[in-house]
Order: C-alpha cells, then structure tokens, then sequence
C-alpha cells in the first residue's frame, strides 16, 4: 500500500456482514440470473473473490481463525467439541479457550469503538469498548451481551439467538417460519444498534444461511418444486437485507461481506469412529459407548467430527497406549494409507480426498491440542463423529455440508491484488486492521489484503 | 505457564503467615498451578540448620529463601515464602533478584501476636529466656510499599486469603476465577443444539 492509499484508508469505519456458510459459486450464479438486485449491483464496485476456509471447517475454527488473524494452532479452537486428553472429558470450546486478542478487541485497545452482534465462539462474551452480543453458544440471552444490561434490550425485541434444528426433522416449513423470524430479528437487532451506537467497527452476523443450506440446499439443488423456491426466497431476503445496509452506508465506511466456508450437496454422513472399529483400531469398554472416555486402552485411534483423527498416545491420552515416536508415525502412516482407500460401499466411490497430518496445517503454542490428522473428504460426503453407529455411511435429513475454497470475501470500492483461493479467511483481519489504522500484533499468520 | 512468581509472607511471629500462605497455596494448586510453600519454621530445620538469629545469620536465611524462590519462579512454578524477614532491605533485595515478586503483609498488632502465641516463644522472650526475638527484643521493619496488607487481627482466614488472591488476579499473575462458562442444564441444551445441527 502507498502512501496515498495509506491516506485514504486512515481512520476509516469498517461495517462488515458474515454470512455463514454461503459460497462464492452461489452467490455468483445466482446474481448472474439476476436473482439478487442488490449483490449485482455491489460487485459493480468491489472486489468479490473465492476464499479458503480453514481445516477442519467448521465454522467455530473458521470464525477463530478470522477474529485472531491466527490459525488453530495459535488459537486453540479446532472445532464444536473437544476433549481434555488427560481425562478423556469432552467440553464444548467456549470464546474462553480462545486462545490470543481478537479483533475487537485489538481495535477497542487502540481507542476504536466496536459493535458486535452474533459471531461464533463470542460466548460467553469477552470485554471490548462497545458492544459484543455473542452468538449461538450463548444457552440463555441472559447471558449473550456485554455490557450485561444490553441483554434486556434484546429481550424486549424478542431477539432469537439461533433457529430450533429438531424442527428441520419435523416439519421444514415450521423450521422455515423460524428462520424467517430469527433473521428479522437479528436484522432488527442490527439496525437498533447501527442506528444508536457510535462506532468504529460493526460486524453483523447472519448464522441463518448456514441454516437454511444444511437442511434445505439439496432440495434446491433437486428442483424441490416447493423448497427450492423457498431457498431462493430467502436469500432474496438477505439480498435486500444487504441493499439497505448499502444504502445507508456513509463516506467513510467501508462494507466488507465475507463467508466463513462454502457449501455443497451432502450425499451421505461417514461414521468414521465406525471405519475405525471395524478396521481394528478403536474398541470401546462399553458396549454403548457415550463418549471418547468409553474407549479402551487397547485402542489406536480415535475421531472427533469433522473427520479429526487423533492417535491415542501414551502420556497424552488418559487411556494412551501408542508409543511416541516410531509407533505414533507408524500408525499416523497407516491410517492415513487406508483413509485413502475408503470407499463408499454403495456407489464405490472414494470417500477421501485428502490427509494432511498436523505439522502441514498447525503451528504455535496450541500446536499439541490439535488433531494428528486430518482428514478431508470429496464433497458430498460428511464425516461424522458419532461412537454408536453400526454402519459406515448414512442418508439422512442433513441435505449440505460444508467446503473448504469456496467461501467468499467481498470488500467495496477496493482492489485487492490476490486471486481467487489465493488467500484465505485469516487475512481478513489484519485487512481490516490497515482499513482503520491500527498495527497488526506481531504474531498474526493472516496478512492483508491490501 | 511459562514464567512463576513469588508471594512473600513478611510479618511478626503469630501473624498469620503461615496460615494465609497455605490457603493461598491450596487455591492457586486448584487452579492447576505448581506451587512450593518455604515456611521459615520448616526452612529452619534443613535449609538453614544451624543458622541462629542474629542479624546476619537472619540475613542468610531470608537470601537463601529467595535464592530458592528465584529457581522455581524462573521454573514455572509459584513460590510461597512465609517467613518473619524482619529487615526491609534483604526483602526488597530478594524482591529485585526474583522480579515477579508480590510481598504480601501480615499486619497484626503485637499484642494480638503474643496473645495468640502459639508456639509459646512470646511468653519465653518476653520473660528474657530468649534473646532477639523479633517485636519483644529485635526489630521488624514494616514494608513501605508491600502489594498487599493482610490485616490478621481484624480479616477471616478467608478474607486474607481471597486479598490475596485478587491481587494476583489484578496484576494478571492469574487469570481472574470465573464461573464455568455453562451449567450442568444449559450445557445440555447447547450439546442438543449442536447434536440437532449435526455438529457433534
């Protein structure tokens, strides 16, 4: 950036907009069929390009490895659940093992004011000068904002933090109704405070297209003749959505739209902890195993979702029986070899794309929390975590599952010298760190995109 | 955690230090911290046997503590001295050594100490069957500038326990206590929030 670029962007107000979960590709159809007046008429001017997710992805790791500007390594959140190897405990990674500052919090600490509403892993809500309403971990909206006394304004509104999923296996147009309901909310939500609040930095997120793609996305790519329809309608919502956030935007602010992975058609869910069981790697001292603590000693391997794969160690694993070095690399070795191998038993087609072992993806203080491996399936096929089950693969009522390069980043009247998939979710950060100007911290893995 | 620290007890014979140290001590281990505790009484018996209680040889006995305290500080782990260390400049001595150093006072009047005068010493100095006992025959040195006051005659066991811990806390040397992020109930309904998604 030069030095007048570096004018320009000095002391600019950034607002940004997370949509959970849509890719590049549908959004880039769709506008080009003219189903999305506002989007169309944004990429007029703007850079809209095709970014990397990260591994696993999933959109806790994702949102991380954005507000940290760090990858899982250094921030220690790899995924929906995971386990405290010492005891075997499973816990839900909370923004309290987040390890490193966020973004806002790096821009509260340089003075900037912040309003945050809905990211993942923000709960419970960390201290920033602003507001920060944390998202779908958040239990009770007693809890979900900071300052607390923010809560009874949403509560008023009759805010929702996030849509009832059962609801999907029941009826999807109940399930439609609410997400509908829980978007007008958030978006009422959003404008409340756009409209009270000073500030530097706003990041609204929309979790509901996620949503909408894990229960409905088949079924439009089908031609569902009811439901397809009623996909295209709400992204028509959030096509309007983003038209008057446009609209109102002042001079000197600067819109960034950005997604946190891609998305794709599920054909089936992949039980691996099952593949492993049958292959001769994990047994369990339960015959109903409820969680990870249930597995033997005897055990080699062992899988959390999506497709983690960590090797039961000795001095790691509370039940670790795997010598470190040369049994660990034999084993890591092996399992990767016959990943490789998996097949559907069905159709015959290959499962895995990829195996990529931990030093490949990880780095930092948080290194020996991350999984051994990983794996990465061909789309369509989701790999699941699930101890109980008796069969390797399964079609069920999830219809999408997520990708790795097709999330999207969109930033207005900017250009940005990087390509499609020529960078990924990290360097978002420090991008909107040089926009306000503020340093970037030392140890960021993202760089900017400017 | 990289780097530890010292908590230094300093104050009159029979003004809680001991007692404070050890609570302190049972806290931060709950925290998943390593700590150490050098009591002076317990020190006495193999540190520094022999050592009596002149000013030099109480001088040696307190650098010796805090030579101790620097090793495991710099170890990771957090080191607790409880000890009289009546003379104010070996105890900010040991404070530059070690650099992490959170001198912790236990305030008590005298007359509280000999009332309490649990090991017996007060009644023997005060009856001049010992010498140069700290507060009857020898001086104490009041710090000027100690993190913390602990006012043993007047606080709980408790309070001083928790002042302590706050401190700690407010100087980052721990990260604040809070309560669990969920409850037993609202953990559940996360879990099944996240099950229903498919995300575990």
């Amino acid at each position: 950036m030069g030095l007048f670029d570096r004018l320009r962007f000095k002391d600019r107000r950034v607002l940004v907009v997370g949509l959970d979960g849509v890719p590049f590709s549908l959004l880039k159809a769709l506008s080009a069929e003219g189903k999305l007046p506002n989007w169309a008429k944004l990429l007029e001017s703007g850079s809209f390009k095709r970014m990397n997710s990260v591994h696993p992805c999933v959109s806790s790791v994702a949102w991380a490895t954005y507000m940290t500007g760090k990858n899982p390594g250094k921030h220690n959140i790899y995924g929906f659940v995971d386990r405290f190897p010492g005891s075997m405990d499973v816990f839900i990674p909370t923004s309290r093992d987040m390890a490193g500052e966020t973004l806002w919090e790096i821009l509260s600490q340089a003075g900037k004011r912040v309003v945050v509403i809905n990211v993942p892993v923000t709960f419970p809500p960390r201290e920033v000068n602003g507001i920060l309403i944390s998202g779908f971990l958040c239990p009770n909206i007693d809890k979900i904002a900071y300052p607390k006394e923010q809560a009874s304004v949403l509560r008023e509104m009759g805010y929702r933090i996030d849509v009832d999923a059962w609801q999907a296996r029941n009826s999807l147009d109940r399930f439609l109704e609410d997400l509908h309901l829980t978007l007008d909310k958030r978006i009422e939500a959003m404008f409340h405070f756009l409209e009270r609040e000073e500030w530097d930095f706003f990041q609204i997120h929309i979790m509901e297209t996620d949503r909408i793609n894990h229960f409905l996305w088949g079924l439009w790519e089908e031609g569902d003749p009811q439901y397809g329809p009623e996909f295209i309608k709400y992204y028509q919502k959030i096509d309007a959505f983003l038209g008057q956030i446009n609209a109102g935007l002042e001079e000197d602010t600067q819109l960034i739209v950005l997604s946190d992975h891609g998305f794709c058609g599920m054909k089936k869910e992949v039980f691996l902890n099952y593949w492993l069981q049958r292959e001769g790697w994990l047994k369990f001292r339960e015959k109903a195993p409820k969680s990870v603590k249930d597995i033997h000693q005897e055990s080699k391997v062992y899988s959390l979702i999506p497709g983690r794969i960590y090797v039961n160690l000795a001095g790691r694993e509370f039940s670790g029986s795997v010598r470190f070095p040369d049994e660990y690399e034999r084993i890591r070795g092996e399992v990767k070899e016959a990943l490789l191998g998996m097949r559907d038993p069905d159709s015959g087609e290959m499962i895995i794309e990829k195996v990529l072992k931990r030093e490949e993806l990880y780095h930092g203080l948080h290194y020996n929390e991350g999984p051994d491996l990983v794996a990465i399936p061909h789309n369509g096929y989701d790999l699941k975590g699930n101890l109980d089950k008796k069969e390797l693969t399964y079609k069920g009522p999830l219809v999408g599952m997520h990708t790795y390069d097709d999330a999207f980043f969109y930033i207005r009247d900017v250009d940005i010298r990087r390509g499609n998939n020529q960078f990924g979710v990290m360097d978002v950060m420090p991008t909107i760190l040089k926009l306000i100007g503020v340093p970037p911290p030392e140890d960021l893995d993202g760089q900017a995109l400017l | 955690m990289e780097r530890g620290f010292t908590v230094w007890f300093t104050g009159l014979s029979c003004s809680g230090k001991t007692t404070v140290s050890r609570g302190v001590a049972k806290d931060l281990m709950k925290r998943g911290l390593k700590v150490e505790v050098l009591d002076g009484d317990v020190v006495r018996t193999n540190l520094s046997k022999g050592l009596g209680f002149s000013k030099e040889d109480r001088d040696t006995n307190i650098k010796r503590i805090g030579f101790v305290c620097k090793l495991l500080s710099r170890n990771g782990v957090v080191a607790i001295a409880a000890a009289i260390s009546p003379y104010r400049a070996i105890r900010d001595y040991n404070r530059q050594e070690i650099g992490d150093f959170i001198e912790v006072y236990c305030k008590c009047p005298l007359e509280v100490c000999i009332e309490r005068d649990v090991k017996g010493l007060y009644k023997k100095a005060l009856a001049g069957e010992i010498t140069n006992y700290t507060g009857v025959s020898d001086p104490y040195e009041e710090p000027l500038n100690p993190e913390v006051v602990l006012e043993t005659g007047k606080e709980t066991e408790e309070e001083s326990i928790n002042k302590v811990i706050r401190k700690l806390e407010e100087l980052r040397y721990i990260p604040p206590a809070e309560a669990p992020s969920y409850s037993e109930e609202e953990k559940e309904k996360i879990q099944k929030r996240l099950t229903d998604l498919g995300y575990i």
